[in-house]
């Protein structure tokens, strides 16, 4: 009986939760399929595209192979750079370990518009392109979730694995490639989602440094939704916004799930 | 596949501590032998496997292959495949792969590399399991696929540390017979590390007793048994019986009252060791029998028991313990009178303890010279 109940609630509680998240997803699915939805109507009154329409001539196109390209840039810099703090950090090895933790965190705690702020200038007086730029500042920023990512698994990492394979005549490239990396793709594919979405749904240091030449997906909602009146168009590009990341999410657990069906 | 192992001088000294982990092992591997190196935890013993892997470098000493010393030669390139006490599969690779491993890093087409992994499987009696995940197998056959993996990598040395540890003692004993027909049919040199002295015995052929980082004695189990070198020794083989008494002239002379000693001693106060195996217990009025006493403890041991005896010699000293293992047709009961019988060429008598490391070191070394 009161296993029952457990479950029951268990289910509520879930049921409960993914409504918290979907509900608000279903008016922004309407609108992307809606021409004309005024207010006390439940359902749109009229049916079209003429949102994608709307945001393909603002340029949505470029604007979403831009945001995955930073994306995918702060993804390969940060995940890389994340495994080798993580490593650091988990190794107990490394003198001062808790304040280079700290600093590796900082990122989360000073606002990013405040970094941007001082890095613009700096930037100009470097000479360095704003796309670098942004890209410099993002991979900073994605660096706390990355490593710390990276550091638990690596504290969970068996190195007894990188010895066994050293006495099978394995070099240390080797054991990177052939056993570390494997055994740590489901920790590496967190991570470099983590740090996607960093790259991915950056509105401020896009805007500040990149200067408005660099028009990505969050540019294009946040301009559309300032104006009045388009809501179909912005539902359309929010729809893009999330887009990519539910697919990537759906791949990780892909990996996630092969790795555990081999891992205990 | 076999090499000859030497360890010279071999020491390690962390710097955070101040007794070595190692102290100057030395340590001779012939080719196609194994010897097994027996000691409590914490004894160095696995560092001692490390150091010979080069998966540590050592302070001083050297590591000596086949009359070369792999001094800065890299783990890898050493030729040690090693097997953990955790089977330590690679989970990402499938049994077959896992067993393959050696090969495909040296760079074996993966058809080949297989069918070798395939072989080495039918060798430890998993033919068949190449296709399973590593993670469906039982503990044995985990292990049985880490054996086959460290044998396909063809290492001149194969390093075994604690391997069958973790598993029951039905399944252990599967694991000695397995390594017995290995043996047979490749003759690898072995090196293994083990804390229970009758896995030491059914696995080497020599065995060298590591306690606080120094070798105490090296030997045939044999040897160590009938005549461990020192008290600690005798206590980490599983000895029970230490009688306190002094050497005359062959006899050793204690509560038990005057007992002859086969091997050559010095005369002088000394520890009558004798494993409890080896104790007879006799009836009561047994004219062969060395000792006279009452049973005052029994303690079930499966088939066997551990009986102590409680001997009061002539003299009007204190009464003196022995313990006894009789088997399962002698079956005895507290306050018992029994005659024991102790056979001259088991007993051994060595100094009092505690004495450190370094002087029952000596003593071996004197013992030994003694002998030749």
């Amino acid at each position: 009986m009161t296993a029952r109940v457990r479950r029951l609630a268990g289910v509520l509680g879930v049921t409960a939760l993914a409504g918290w998240f979907l509900l608000p997803l279903v008016p922004l699915l309407l609108w992307g399929v809606a021409d004309r939805w005024s207010a006390p109507a439940v359902l749109p009154q009229e049916w079209g595209l003429s949102g994608w329409a709307d945001a393909t001539a603002q340029g949505a196109g470029p604007a979403f192979a831009r945001s995955s390209a930073l994306g995918a840039v702060v993804a390969v810099l940060a995940t890389p750079l994340g495994a080798l703090a993580g490593r650091a950090l988990a190794s107990g090895h490394l003198p001062g370990r808790a304040v280079i933790g700290a600093v590796l965190l900082s990122p989360l705690v000073v606002p990013p518009f405040v970094v941007a702020m001082g890095f613009d200038v700096l930037l100009l007086r470097l000479g360095l392109p704003a796309e670098a730029g942004v890209v410099l500042l993002l991979t900073v920023a994605a660096l706390p979730y990355t490593t710390y990512v990276m550091r638990t698994a690596y504290g969970a990492y068996d190195t007894g694995f990188d010895d066994e394979a050293r006495t099978l005549g394995a070099s240390p490239r080797q054991v990177l490639r052939r056993v570390q990396v494997p055994l740590l793709a489901p920790s590496l594919a967190a991570a470099a989602f983590l740090a996607f979405l960093v790259g991915w749904s950056d509105y401020v240091v896009t805007l500040l440094v990149g200067g408005g030449r660099l028009v990505t997906v969050p540019l294009l909602v946040a301009s559309a939704a300032s104006a009045v009146g388009n809501e179909a168009q912005v539902a359309a590009l929010s729809l893009l916004t999330v887009l990519p990341p539910v697919v990537l999410l759906a791949s990780i657990a892909v990996i996630g799930r092969r790795a555990r069906q081999v891992l205990p | 596949m076999n090499g000859h192992l030497r360890l010279e001088r071999l020491s390690l000294r962390y710097a955070s501590q101040q007794d070595p982990a190692l102290d100057g092992v030395d340590l001779e591997v012939p080719a196609g032998s194994s010897v097994a190196i027996l000691g409590p935890s914490g004894s160095g013993k696995s560092t001692l496997l490390r150091l010979a892997a080069g998966l540590e470098q050592p302070t001083a000493g050297s590591v000596v292959l086949d009359g070369i010393d792999l001094a800065g030669t890299a783990a890898e390139h050493r030729g040690m495949a090693m097997v953990f006490q955790r089977p330590l599969l690679f989970p990402h690779l499938d049994v077959l792969d896992n067993v393959a491993f050696a090969d495909r890093i040296r760079g074996v087409p993966r058809r080949v590399a297989r069918r070798r992994a395939a072989e080495f499987l039918d060798l430890v009696q998993l033919p068949g399991f190449g296709r399973r995940s590593a993670r469906s197998l039982s503990g044995g056959q985990e292990q049985r696929v880490a054996l086959a993996r460290a044998l396909a990598a063809e290492p001149r040395v194969l390093l075994l540390d604690e391997p069958f540890s973790a598993l029951d003692s039905g399944l252990r004993e599967e694991m000695y017979e397995l390594v017995d027909e290995l043996r047979l049919r490749l003759s690898p040199t072995v090196l293994l590390v083990t804390h229970d002295h009758r896995e030491a015995d059914a696995l080497g052929d020599t065995v060298a007793v590591l306690d606080g980082g120094r070798l105490l004695q090296t030997g045939p189990m044999r040897r160590l048994y009938t005549r461990p070198a020192s008290l600690a020794v005798s206590r980490l083989l599983g000895g029970r019986n230490e009688i306190t008494g002094e050497m005359r002239a062959g006899w050793h002379h204690s509560a038990l009252g005057a007992v002859r000693v086969a091997a050559p001693t010095a005369d002088g106060p000394g520890v009558l060791v004798v494993r409890q195996e080896a104790v007879r217990l006799t009836a009561s009025d047994d004219a062969g029998a060395d000792a006279r006493g009452t049973v005052v403890r029994v303690r079930r041991r499966g088939p066997r028991a551990l009986v102590t005896v409680e001997i009061c010699g002539p003299g009007a000293g204190s009464p003196a313990l022995l313990t006894a293992e009789p088997g399962p047709g002698q079956v005895l009961s507290v306050g018992r009178a029994v005659g024991l019988r102790l056979p001259a060429d088991e007993l051994a008598v060595v100094t009092a303890e505690p004495a450190s490391a370094a002087r029952a070191a000596d003593a071996v070394g004197s013992a030994e010279d003694g002998q030749r």
